[in-house]
């Protein structure tokens, strides 16, 4: 049977080729993410190595947090600092060379144009420059020696376009100043991130005002180990203060940058998946065409002996070579996307993440396993189907396509997907919404949209060939028929494409909901005349607020900042606030207590948060806040559910006890002004304010409003681009069913050439019929998308995103495009249809 | 219907000098090159009478198919000229070619070839639909009824029996009024009864209509509906018969068979 196998390849070169690249393409994004994964991993190594030279043991305080965090948003728990004043006991320590305390913060610097050199979203980082630290090597000129002198890192010089010995400003943790460049020193990648040094002396002034820093470097005398290093360093040490080897700390960083890139990479491989998912409708309906086509041929061997298991294994067997082929195309095509992809992050961060793509057996093994698993479970139903030809029907001539029925299995899809759509819209309108519950009718309604589509397709591809068919006339109603000879066929077609459509309406609609909502929140929500924003990755520095309250025409601040609390389960960054100047700039409608409860133990919590953990006014909660363990906290009030702040607030002077004080950051001021001030006046005095810090911006409560949305845009945007691989995947499945159904349909096409048909006719027809299927697609793709994403707004109600929006514009753009994808996938087939030879047509296979 | 009648002389000139729906000058037809090649027609020179039915008959191999569809634009001569109806088709575009099929020829074929996602109804106006030119009702109910299935209109070909579909095509190949159709084989897939029926059919429309019709077929029942027989032979014409009966082109048949082992 092995050579009936081959012959069946044979048979359908093309054919066989357009569904191993349905396959290439999911396999490609499993291979390109594993690739990449690997890729940044080995920088990250060499980064994280090259970071920790010179730390054999590193001192910090007990506790969990990460050490270091430059972090606005309070991402995570900190630990509380370690003493300056430990080093000289440190140093005494026998073995010990040398300790360095870890000075760092945030420091931004202008280029040559005089703006903050862009990092792409990731943090500007200000070190203390040290004569002899071995994590960088000084490349031309010296260290700096006073306030007014810096030195710069490789890529950051030269993306700010400056050369040793230029001066520029720079903000150095919260001073703003004028500075020159003393000289250039070499880090490994920092993926986007710059680098300032200053002298040892100003960045203990700076990063470390309280005379407190997150770590200490401690670096052995030669011949001593980083264990015995460790013991020594650490019977020196106070009980809150411990000592680990460099190697532990280095794999604790280490730990913590995979599991930030896990959660790229699991990102990435869901799009692998869905673009497999797509592909393997490609799959079935191909495998299932080429059965219907050879059923004269399946039938023959049946007849002359091969029991069922032999025409199974023969189909499956095509479907384990095309599987192959699909996984070696798709780890080529694949270290493709990777290399594009790392030299797309690497321009977009500025960085060199270094040359080479490393390929593991894993990745091949892995891939290869995707591929040719996804295909062959694709082809198994095709290959029953194709068992269950009679042998009789050799000796019949009528064996045409095995066309099923639409009737049982359409109405299971029916019933699934509306059972499914109950369940999700109940589990997102009660009270507490059941996530677990919400996903189970999401799937069940997806599953049966997938399975019922065959159900819809009469209906529906009617109403969409209409106006081909009032237009085209006779060329249309051949069109729509076509398209209507076998529904199942079309809508597995169809199916292709409304995955991927129904990914981005749902996430579209999420994306304009969140957008509304922020604007809602600004329009009802936000009482502020100015917001002072630093951007996402760097604080407002601490003089702007006190300068701005020195404004006469202003009469309030509201400085936000964000700590993490975790209560039991729960675990978020809250707002840190202070409740008067807070009430000047945001309306809060309180439940139950005041907001002005707020205090050192005392937090305000939203209504869901306290419905939901059975919480009243006067409860005691005990806690993590930031450093904090056990922190008793009072609930002073609840407020009605809001949009611009999450489910707690606390106090300032809680977020100043949690956090160590070089930490202590503004996210972002309210400016509320008196009234009647002349707002264009006072916008122009805290533009002068802002100025030389750079990147701090001044916005009115529209502008802040857009600035939100086109950072969401910009996310979705990158979803779009990663769903449009399936959508490529669904147009290459409209291709190879048309191909395949022109094939099928050789004979027709030729007597209507021989009637008269003309070939623009002919192609108009096949145009028409690819149109209504992508459009049939789309359309059962958006209702899906749309379904969701309403349904998932509704459940996230509560989270803030009260306001459900609707991208009409995307929609209709989608269904427009859907149609020009039509007229593109009808192309190829179109061509081979109008050049097929009217008389081999006809005459062919009589 | 059966000819029996002797034909007059003033029928026979009418039908060899008079008026020609189509005429072939010339024609040859070679395929392949070297020692694949086949002579499929050699200097083929022939008329078709406007108004008659001519059959064209010949053993397997012997060009008669080639013939007609060189003869109905199917298919380019390798040398020679094709004029149907006054129109000189060396030369002519697809697109031309195409029009001309569509406004000036029809076609009947062995398998039906009917559109099966088409009622018989649109399947029978299918060539007045995709030239956008407006159906003769008339003559669309003088056709049907004609052909007798008036009550099969609104069904689909799968739900017809083969006579049937068969004279939907025939319905079909007539309903622009062409100058002239094409048949292949058309009783070829027919039992006896159905393949009378539409024999009858087309010598009628002759008798009736004027309309011109070329057959290709094997059958000497059905060559012997024909005004005139031409029988081919290794791509040459050999012999012709007029007002053929059954029996004449059997023995014709017999004669050629016979040539055909001497040779």
């Amino acid at each position: 049977m092995w050579h009936v196998t081959l012959r069946g390849l044979q048979g359908h070169v093309v054919r066989l080729l357009l569904t191993a690249v349905a396959v290439m393409l999911g396999v490609s994004f499993v291979t390109g993410t594993f690739v990449l994964r690997d890729s940044i991993d080995n920088t990250l190594g060499s980064l994280v190595g090259q970071a920790s030279k010179g730390l054999d043991v590193s001192v910090r305080s007990v506790g969990t947090g990460e050490v270091s965090p430059v972090s606005v948003n309070g991402t995570s728990t900190v630990r509380p600092g370690v003493p300056l004043a430990l080093v000289e006991t440190i140093a005494a320590v026998p073995g010990v060379a040398r300790v360095v305390p870890n000075l760092q913060g945030t420091a931004i610097l202008a280029g040559s144009d005089g703006i903050a050199v862009r990092t792409g979203g990731a943090p500007s980082l200000g070190f203390a420059f040290t004569e002899d630290d071995p994590s960088f090597t000084l490349v031309s000129g010296r260290g700096p020696t006073g306030p007014g002198e810096i030195a710069v890192e490789t890529d950051t010089l030269e993306r700010a376009h400056l050369q040793v010995g230029d001066s520029t400003q720079a903000v150095i943790g919260d001073q703003a100043r004028e500075v020159t460049i003393t000289g250039e020193v070499r880090f490994g990648a920092l993926f986007g991130a710059t680098a300032v040094l200053v002298d040892s002396a100003t960045a203990r002034r700076v990063f470390a005002p309280d005379g407190m820093v997150d770590a200490l470097v401690v670096t052995a005398e030669p011949g001593v180990s980083h264990v015995e290093l460790r013991a020594a360093v650490a019977t020196a040490l106070p009980a809150n203060l411990e000592a680990v080897t460099g190697a532990t700390a280095q794999s604790e960083v280490e730990t913590s940058m995979q599991q930030g890139l896990q959660f790229f990479t699991t990102f990435l491989l869901a799009f692998a998946g869905v673009a497999l998912f797509v592909g393997s409708f490609i799959i079935v309906n191909t495998f299932s065409m080429l059965v219907g086509q050879r059923a004269r041929e399946l039938a023959l061997l049946r007849a002359i002996g091969a029991t069922r298991a032999q025409v199974i294994r023969s189909v499956l067997g095509e479907a384990v070579l095309i599987g192959l082929v699909g996984s070696a195309l798709g780890i080529a095509f694949g270290l493709l996307i990777a290399a594009g992809a790392k030299a797309a992050i690497g321009s977009f961060l500025n960085t060199n993440l270094g040359s080479g793509l490393p390929v593991h057996a894993t990745t091949v093994v892995l891939s290869v396993l995707v591929g040719v698993v996804v295909t062959v479970v694709a082809a198994v139903l095709p290959a029953r189907r194709a068992s269950r030809v009679a042998p009789v029907a050799a000796m019949r001539g009528d064996v045409g396509t095995l066309a099923g029925g639409v009737g049982k299995r359409g109405l299971i899809g029916l019933a699934l997907l509306v059972s499914g759509a109950l369940v999700l819209g109940t589990a997102v309108t009660r009270n507490e919404v059941s996530w677990l519950m919400a996903g189970l009718g999401a799937v069940a309604a997806v599953l049966g949209m997938l399975i019922g589509a065959p159900l819809a397709t009469r209906p529906v591809v009617r109403l969409i060939a209409w106006p081909f068919v009032a237009l085209f006339g006779t060329v249309g109603r051949l069109a729509r028929e076509n398209a209507l000879r076998v529904p199942r066929r079309t809508a597995t077609t169809a199916s292709a494409l409304m995955i991927g459509l129904a990914l981005i309406s749902g996430t579209a609609v999420l994306a304009e909901s969140v957008k509304a909502s922020v604007s809602s929140a600004v329009t009802d929500e936000l009482t502020s005349d100015f917001v002072l924003n630093g951007g996402n990755t760097a604080p407002v520095p601490a003089p702007v607020a006190d300068a701005a309250r020195e404004l006469p025409a202003v009469r309030s601040v509201a400085a936000v900042s964000f700590v993490n609390v975790q209560i039991g389960t729960l675990d978020t960054n809250v707002a840190v606030v202070t409740a008067a100047d807070l009430a000047d700039n945001f309306a809060i409608p309180m439940a139950h207590g005041q907001l002005s409860a707020l205090g050192r133990h005392t937090v305000v919590v939203s209504e869901t948060l306290a419905d939901d953990r059975g919480w009243h006014v006067g409860d005691t909660v005990s806690g993590t806040v930031g450093s904090l363990t056990g922190e008793p906290l009072v609930v002073g009030g609840i407020y009605r559910d809001i949009q611009a702040f999450g489910s707690m607030l606390v106090d300032h002077s809680l977020y100043a006890a949690a956090t160590p004080t070089s930490q202590q950051v503004d996210a972002q001021l309210f400016v509320r002004a008196v009234p009647g001030a002349d707002l264009p006046a006072l916008r122009a005095e805290l533009t002068h304010i802002v100025q030389p810090y750079l990147i701090v911006s001044v916005q009115d409560g529209a502008e802040f409003a857009d600035a939100a949305g086109a950072s969401i845009d910009m996310l979705i945007n990158l979803l779009y681009v990663l769903l449009l691989f399936s959508v490529i995947v669904a147009i290459l499945g409209i291709i190879n069913t048309l191909a395949l159904s022109v094939f099928e349909r050789t004979r027709e096409i030729g007597l209507l050439r021989a009637i008269g048909l003309r070939r623009q006719q002919l192609s108009s027809m096949i145009t028409i019929e690819a149109v209504t299927t992508a459009v049939f697609g789309a359309v059962l793709g958006i209702v899906l998308g749309l379904g969701l994403g309403i349904a998932l707004q509704h459940g996230l109600t509560s989270q803030g995103l009260s306001t459900l929006a609707i991208p009409w514009t995307l929609i209709l753009g989608m269904l427009v495009a859907s149609g020009v994808v039509g007229v593109l996938a009808a192309g190829l087939p179109a061509v081979r249809a109008t050049r097929l030879n009217i008389l081999a047509a006809i005459v062919g296979s009589g | 219907m059966t000819i029996t009648r002797e034909p007059t002389t003033a029928e026979i000139d009418a039908l060899t000098d008079g008026d020609a729906v189509a005429r072939a000058e010339h024609l040859s037809k070679v395929y392949g090159t070297g020692d694949a090649k086949v002579v499929a027609l050699d200097d083929v020179t022939v008329e078709f009478g406007r108004g008659r039915l001519t059959a064209i008959m010949g053993p397997s191999g012997s060009g008669k198919s080639t013939l007609m569809h060189c003869m109905a634009a199917l298919d380019a001569p390798t040398s020679g000229r094709v004029e149907i109806d006054g129109i000189d088709i060396d030369g002519l575009k697809d697109k031309t070619l195409t029009l001309l099929r569509r406004d000036r020829l029809g076609f009947v074929f062995q398998a039906y070839n009917l559109v099966p996602t088409l009622t018989a109804r649109e399947n029978i106006t299918l060539p007045v639909d995709i030239a956008g030119s407006k159906l003769d009702v008339e003559w669309f109910d003088t056709v049907v009824d004609t052909l007798g299935i008036r009550d099969r209109l609104s069904h689909r070909p799968d739900e017809l029996s083969g006579g049937q579909q068969q004279r939907v095509a025939c319905a079909r190949a007539l309903i622009r009024r062409p100058a002239i159709v094409f048949a292949d084989e058309p009783t070829g897939n027919l039992d006896t009864r159905a393949g009378v029926e539409i024999l009858a059919f087309l010598r009628s429309s002759v008798d009736d209509f004027g309309q011109s019709i070329v057959m290709v077929t094997h059958d000497p029942t059905a060559a012997a509906y024909a005004d005139r027989v031409l029988f081919l032979v290794d791509g040459h014409i050999v012999d012709e018969i007029l007002q053929p009966t059954t029996t004449s082109v059997l023995d014709r048949m017999k004669r050629f068979e016979l040539d055909g082992q001497d040779s």
